[in-house]
């Protein structure tokens, strides 16, 4: 677990190390599946997770695009440990679920 | 620019299909990020994202941004660290993404591969060939042959060893800014020798055209040897260099430098004990393993005449692989343990120690932060001085960082206009306006704005490139 107990704060801390080299975008099994779309990449993933937090996106779709078209097999993380700054890709991403669906799901609640 | 981005998507799904554009604000602002440390503007994130499958598609594209006066960004991987990659116009990000193709002619000594092709990708793919891909860069996993060729960058090499990657194209396929495809070169290995577009066409950092097919020599890849040297301190290295060119000696293929602090954090992030002083490494190039050895042994013994603490060829494959990775992870530790600031300073190379010296200067004082640390590496026989500005953090404000990344360019700068260098690895525009105005004079830079207004007439592609913009 991290220290910093406000898990924004947290998130953003982490996605903060990410220097956007790219690294990761072609070892993602979805951005291959997808032919090369880098939104579907792990990179993409944490830029839609920084703008969301920072408010640059809203929630709406992004959610589904950033968060749960990943499928966990955490090649980018072997690929961020070994050429890149070391982040927990795919842990960032699963907190970044958790922090961000219970917002979605009352916004669909609204909207029903 | 009266369209709307859905009217954008709509017209360009026509050529293209539904597929292959995407106007959404997630997709647009990933790829309006790039390696520079400040935060996004409007301008920067797209209306649309574009993904054509080849020339055709991409005269589609063109054709229809002139007719509206759209600016298009073409996009290979987004890697440059120089700004080259953030659109600085809001308008279509052409992605090369789709261009995939790969032919391999070894009976007529050629291969042709589209443009998005990844290095990696295109250096596995041709190692069956025992083919040389003379580019080099540090994204070579994710870098596109189009992107490397763009810029004509061989990147970590040595130029004087083994030439620019433009130096081994035989012809282009392009698509120019009005959108007519052109196919430049030969399909033989006797290169043009006269007025040939191919030349302009390479290293024109997308400015004049859109490449979508490069035809490359198969350069049969040569055996190597390596040697690795240690020194008290760097300059003995960069003097070791400077001796090298004075007396004429072959250079080799690679020879690289981590300086003190450097050479410590990268031995350390391979799990070698750290040296006490500053390493160099080289990689020695022959077609026989025998003449690598005879060629190692004749730099062996000219390095050894400098009084190194110690030098010696490697002969565990092993050891070499941890040492040669020491460089790229030294780069990646410095930035993982806070944020840093780089620079590209390539002088003449009997000037190396004093531009060095005031590249050391300028880093431990500069106007917009104080007690930044010095920390140096890079390809030195290229020469290449690569000096970065450390700090142990990463809260740095967005506008601090963008005003170090302004002075960091514009001091780097200076020294390279002061001793005769121009950069030669990260590209000559995107921010570096200015310098080609003190390094070359008015005349020259607007005769590099008549050459893309020929090629241009609307000023289409990569606006704001040339102009400089942030």
């Amino acid at each position: 677990m991290k220290l910093n107990n406000n898990p924004k704060e947290a998130l953003l801390a982490d996605l903060g190390k990410c220097r956007a080299c790219r690294f990761c975008v072609d070892v993602c099994p979805t951005y291959q599946a997808s032919q090369g779309v880098e939104a579907l990449s792990s990179f993409g993933r944490l830029q839609i997770i920084r703008h969301l937090l920072t408010g640059q996106l809203e929630l709406d779709d992004s959610l589904s695009y950033a968060l749960y078209s990943c499928l966990l097999c955490r090649r980018c993380e072997n690929m961020c440990k070994s050429k890149g700054q070391a982040i927990e890709i795919c842990e960032v991403i699963q907190r970044g679920r958790a922090y961000l669906a219970p917002a979605y799901a009352k916004e669909v609640a609204q909207n029903a | 620019m009266a369209l709307s981005g859905k009217r954008i998507k709509k017209d360009l799904a026509r050529f293209l299909g539904e597929k292959n554009v995407f106007d959404d604000k997630p997709t647009t602002l990933v790829y309006a990020k790039d390696v520079m440390p400040y935060e996004l503007e409007e301008r920067n994130i797209p209306y649309a994202v574009a993904r054509p499958a080849d020339a055709l598609q991409v005269s589609q594209v063109l054709k229809y941004a002139n007719q509206h006066q759209i600016p298009v960004h073409t996009h290979g991987s987004g890697t440059s660290l120089v700004g080259l990659a953030r659109p600085k116009a809001r308008g279509i990000v052409l992605d090369t993404a789709a261009m995939q193709s790969l032919e391999v002619y070894p009976e007529r000594g050629y291969f042709e591969v589209g443009a998005g092709k990844h290095l990696a990708k295109l250096r596995a793919a041709l190692a069956p060939y025992k083919a040389l891909l003379p580019i080099f860069p540090g994204s070579e996993p994710v870098a596109t042959i189009g992107g490397g060729i763009s810029v004509n960058t061989s990147a970590h090499a040595v130029d004087s060893a083994l030439g620019k990657p433009g130096d081994y194209v035989l012809g282009l396929e392009v698509v120019l800014p009005t959108g007519e495809i052109l196919e430049t070169g030969t399909e033989s290995l006797r290169r043009p020798a006269g007025v040939e577009l191919t030349r302009l066409l390479v290293g024109g950092e997308g400015l004049l055209g859109v490449i979508t097919k490069v035809r490359m020599r198969l350069v049969p890849a040569p055996d190597t040897a390596n040697i690795v040297a240690y020194y008290d301190k760097s300059e003995e290295i960069l003097a070791t260099v400077m001796d090298m060119y004075a007396r004429g000696l072959v250079p080799p293929m690679f020879f690289e430098y981590l300086d003190e602090a450097a050479c410590k954090i990268g031995y350390e992030a391979v799990g070698l004990a750290p040296p006490t002083g500053a390493v160099a490494m080289m990689t020695i190039h022959s077609d026989t393993p025998e003449g690598c050895q005879a060629k190692a042994e004749r730099f062996l013994a000219f390095l050894q005449e400098r009084n190194p603490l110690s030098a010696e060829i490697m002969k565990d494959d092993q050891k070499w692989a941890k040492v040669w990775s020491s460089r790229a992870e030294a780069g990646n530790y410095v930035y993982r343990r806070g944020t840093t600031f780089g620079s590209e300073i390539t002088p003449r190379v009997d000037k190396l120690l004093d531009a060095f010296a005031d590249t050391r200067e300028f880093i431990l004082n500069l106007d917009n932060k104080a007690s930044a640390q010095f920390i140096s590496f890079g390809h030195i026989g290229a020469p290449t001085i690569h000096g970065y500005a450390f700090w142990p953090t990463k809260d740095i404000p967005s506008e601090t960082k963008k005003a170090l990344t302004l002075e960091l360019r514009n001091k780097s700068e200076a020294i390279n206009a002061k001793y005769g260098g121009c950069g030669g690895e990260w590209g000559l525009t995107a921010q570096r306006a200015d310098f080609l105005k003190l390094r070359y004079g008015p005349d020259y830079y607007q005769a590099l704005v008549n050459l893309k207004k020929a090629f241009d007439p609307h000023n289409i592609l990569n606006r704001g490139n040339l102009e400089g913009w942030l």
